[in-house]
């Protein structure tokens, strides 16, 4: 059984989520895109790198026809930047062309998913 | 929020798509216009939207073949980019004031570069140094690591001489463009500061396409 860690709120770690676009030439798998961000942020930043930038795909949705995915991920909260480089140098997975970009960043998961606001690409 | 350009792309005829299918695309993800630059080949056909600047990316195989080929295009084309690779062709270059871009100076693998000398004409001659991002997003392992050093080679030359720098997708399909933020988080991996990439991505862009410096050659006041 999994035990529940409780750390109290003011010592718990923070973290940002990062609401981002995912434009394909085909239907991207889930899991072949954290495989893709994996390998990208080893090779930039290495093992320590990617211990400290903690990413973890927290949701992961496929859109109409043609308009490739959105999804959020979530990473420590001092390494947004490191993050969006790593998703930038990604230019193909299995095969298919694709560009990432970054949409929003917030500290939760409701600011990163709401609509309005800055939802610009600042 | 600065208005964004991407100075370097290449679209149909040198390949598969569309200007104005890039165009969509960079305004999606934020940016204010691109500026098509086929190697030795101009966009002739009337572009329907203004956000589009026709340019031309000069490829020479000897200075006598780049200085030809720059009085052919100077005048005709609102933006003249040199490929540049091997040392005596970016000196060329930068020592021509015609000259608005080097693009790649340290070729499109990490191979080329300026010296002291060459920056300093840049400088002078209002030549912009290109800092080919798209190079990064292609390469991986030692191939990348090379790319990166020589490009923070050349930012501190660039620092040092006050050259104006621009960041470029080099882009050859819409999935090679990347998001003015994403562009600046990977300058940043050189060595660039924020406003710097910032700034090589709006001010300098902007500037070379009303032709700022060349009227006044005031680099210092940037």
């Amino acid at each position: 059984m999994k035990v529940m860690r409780y750390v109290p709120p003011s010592l718990r770690e923070r973290r940002r989520y990062l609401l981002f676009e995912l434009m394909g030439e085909r239907e991207i798998d889930k899991r072949a895109l954290l495989k893709e961000l994996g390998d990208s942020i080893h090779s930039l930043y290495g093992d320590v790198g990617a211990s400290e930038i903690k990413l973890r795909l927290i949701r992961y949705h496929t859109r109409k026809e043609g308009e490739g995915v959105v999804g959020v991920l979530r990473c420590a909260h001092d390494r947004v930047e490191e993050v969006r480089a790593s998703l930038a140098c990604i230019h193909s997975i299995t095969d298919a062309r694709v560009s990432i970009r970054v949409i929003k960043t917030s500290g939760t998961i409701r600011g990163a998913t709401r609509h309005g606001g800055n939802a610009a690409s600042r | 929020m600065p208005t964004f350009f991407d100075l370097n792309v290449h679209a149909y005829p040198e390949t598969d798509v569309q200007a104005e299918d890039l165009l969509r695309v960079a305004r999606r993800y934020g940016f204010a216009g691109i500026a098509i630059t086929n190697h030795d080949l101009v966009v002739h056909e009337e572009l329907k939207s203004p956000f589009i600047v026709r340019g031309v990316e000069i490829r020479a195989h000897s200075v006598l073949e780049l200085k030809r080929k720059v009085t052919h295009y100077w005048g005709k084309v609102p933006l003249l980019a040199v490929h540049g690779g091997p040392d005596k062709l970016n000196r060329a270059a930068v020592e021509d004031a015609r000259v608005d871009i080097l693009a790649h100076p340290c070729g499109e693998r990490g191979e080329g570069g300026l010296n002291h000398v060459s920056m300093r004409y840049a400088a002078e001659n209002g030549v912009a140094i290109d800092f080919n991002v798209g190079a990064l997003i292609h390469t991986r392992g030692g191939e990348r690591a090379r790319i990166l050093s020589s490009m923070q080679e050349q930012l501190k030359l660039v620092r040092k001489y006050k050259a104006p720098m621009i960041l470029t997708s080099n882009a050859y399909s819409i999935y090679d463009i990347r998001a003015p933020r994403e562009m600046i988080a990977l300058a940043t991996l050189f060595g660039m500061s924020k406003d710097e990439a910032t700034r090589a991505l709006s001010e300098i862009p902007r500037g070379l396409l009303e032709k700022r410096w060349k009227r006044e050659r005031e680099v210092e006041r940037l």
